[in-house]
């Protein structure tokens, strides 16, 4: 429930935080992803599911600036990621603005990229630090929250080699929080772990939910928590979104036969829906 | 035997110059190999180009040449060395040539998603460098600048060309005092030996130092 004195009505009657206008991105002769167009609202949780090679992982190494496109618009609240405003026009994006966009958004990867010289607090406290001047007492502080929001506030001086996929993992989700962005991008967070380590991780992601108001997207090939934890999901099939809406309807009653195809695939590997 | 004392005394002092050589030099080639092999990985083309420069041109030619350059042709152009001065300029710059592409490898052998963690906590690329990828490629720049240390120290017997009386000298010296060459040239050997041993446990203990808590990481 919104608090009394916020006059939105519904989350869906503010602007969108993401605005993904017809990207088309290619690596090669390979088309990632095709004119591709969908907004995101604020605090929305968006699963990205389909097949391997469909572009979800590409949208959103191109949101955190990782990739660039090669035609479209992104705006990240309201605001071009991709070009900037300069001498009365739009000229693509410098350095300055790249730090500047990059600053609201926070991104989890499949194989953690955690510092390995670095200590878990380190880890942590570095980023704040570096690029928000946060003095290290503070940072510190902020970093033992975070840590104990992940559960591993007693591994804050280990270093990464010494911890369990899944404890590194929730260490990587700490990090990208310390500079506390609007935008969390999670990919195929679980997909590297030991299945019993999957749930540790999961269960920051829930926390998450119910502790900050964060926009959150989720590739994701776990489709009973993508069934469970998003308010909407997108079915990415060769660059395209061919489905697009509320999990139970994607999951239960899938409009397109490749989502029914993909669903009856993963139900027959074993995944529970 | 009293006699060699006083003989052996002068390799000593040799040995001594021998020491400040392979360490003024190395400093040189050390602060050379990294701003060579960071250029050779610079964004700016002119700087790409004038660090292939120097690293091709240094490794290209011969130490004695380079060496000789400093010595003897330099102050034609207006700038006097000292012999010491020349050896070190040239050991330093020869051997950095070398260390340059050690940095620019050990640079690049980081894997890509630290480079891509960095981009996502949004570190500046001199950041990146200096928090994240250089502490990890530094470790691995070690063992080869063990190597690059040794190769130094020996090719420093090179100054004695120019009449710096380093421990090779001192060791043409005794030779010719006493027309005994098995002594002189058995203790310089020794000597040296005994200086790359130094500097190989140094590298060695340095590395240890740096990698610890790192078990896994390094293959």
């Amino acid at each position: 429930m919104p608090p009394i004195n916020d006059t939105r009505t519904a989350t869906t009657a503010q602007p969108p935080i993401i605005e993904i206008d017809g990207i088309s991105k290619s690596f090669g002769a390979f088309k990632v992803l095709d004119q591709l167009s969908f907004n995101v609202a604020p605090g929305e949780k968006l699963a990205l599911i389909g097949p391997s090679g469909s572009g979800k992982t590409t949208i959103l190494r191109i949101l955190m600036t990782l990739e660039g496109i090669d035609s479209g618009d992104i705006r990240v609240a309201g605001e071009n990621l991709y070009r900037m405003q300069k001498n009365g026009g739009l000229q693509p994006a410098d350095e300055n603005h790249l730090h500047k966009m990059r600053a609201q958004i926070g991104m989890v990867f499949q194989l953690f990229n955690l510092f390995p010289h670095k200590c878990v607090l380190d880890n942590v406290t570095l980023a704040p630090m570096l690029t928000k001047n946060t003095p290290r007492r503070q940072a510190e502080e902020q970093a033992v929250q975070l840590l104990e929001m992940v559960g591993l506030a007693d591994k804050a001086k280990s270093m990464p080699s010494q911890l369990s996929g899944g404890q590194k993992q929730r260490v990587a989700i700490a990090r990208a929080l310390a500079l506390q962005p609007k935008i969390m991008l999670f990919d195929e967070v679980t997909s590297a772990l030991d299945p019993e380590l999957v749930e540790e991780v999961l269960n920051v992601l829930w926390r998450l939910s119910e502790e900050t108001d964060m926009t959150m997207l989720l590739v994701t090939h776990e489709m009973g928590f993508a069934h469970e934890f998003a308010d909407r999901v997108l079915f990415f099939d060769r660059g395209k979104i061919i489905e697009d809406g509320k999990p139970e309807e994607i999951f239960r009653h899938p409009k397109q036969e490749r989502t029914q195809a993909f669903l009856k695939k993963i139900i027959a590997a074993g995944h529970r829906v | 035997m009293g006699q060699w004392a006083g003989y052996l005394q002068l390799i000593l002092e040799g040995a001594l110059v021998t020491i400040k050589l392979t360490l003024m030099g190395s400093v040189l080639a050390l602060i050379m190999a990294f701003i060579a092999g960071l250029g050779r990985i610079s964004r700016f083309r002119a700087v790409r180009a004038l660090a292939t420069t120097y690293i091709e041109f240094f490794r290209g030619t011969s130490i004695f040449v380079q060496l000789f350059w400093a010595y003897f042709v330099l102050p034609l152009l207006g700038f006097s060395l000292t012999p010491l001065q020349a050896g070190v300029l040239a050991l330093g710059l020869n051997v950095g040539a070398y260390g340059a592409e050690v940095v620019r490898g050990a640079i690049k052998s980081i894997g890509r998603e630290q480079y891509e963690a960095c981009i996502a906590l949004n570190f500046s690329r001199w950041q990146s460098l200096r928090h994240i990828i250089l502490p990890q490629a530094f470790v691995l720049m070690l063992p080869t600048f063990g190597n690059n240390a040794i190769e130094l120290l020996k090719a420093s017997a090179v100054v004695s060309l120019i009449s710096l009386s380093d421990m090779t000298f001192q060791a043409q010296v005794v030779r010719a005092q006493t027309g005994s060459t098995l002594m002189p040239f058995l203790t310089i050997l020794v000597l040296y030996f005994l200086m790359s041993s130094v500097i190989s446990a140094s590298i060695r203990g340095l590395e240890r130092y740096l990698t610890r808590g790192l078990d896994g990481v390094r293959s």
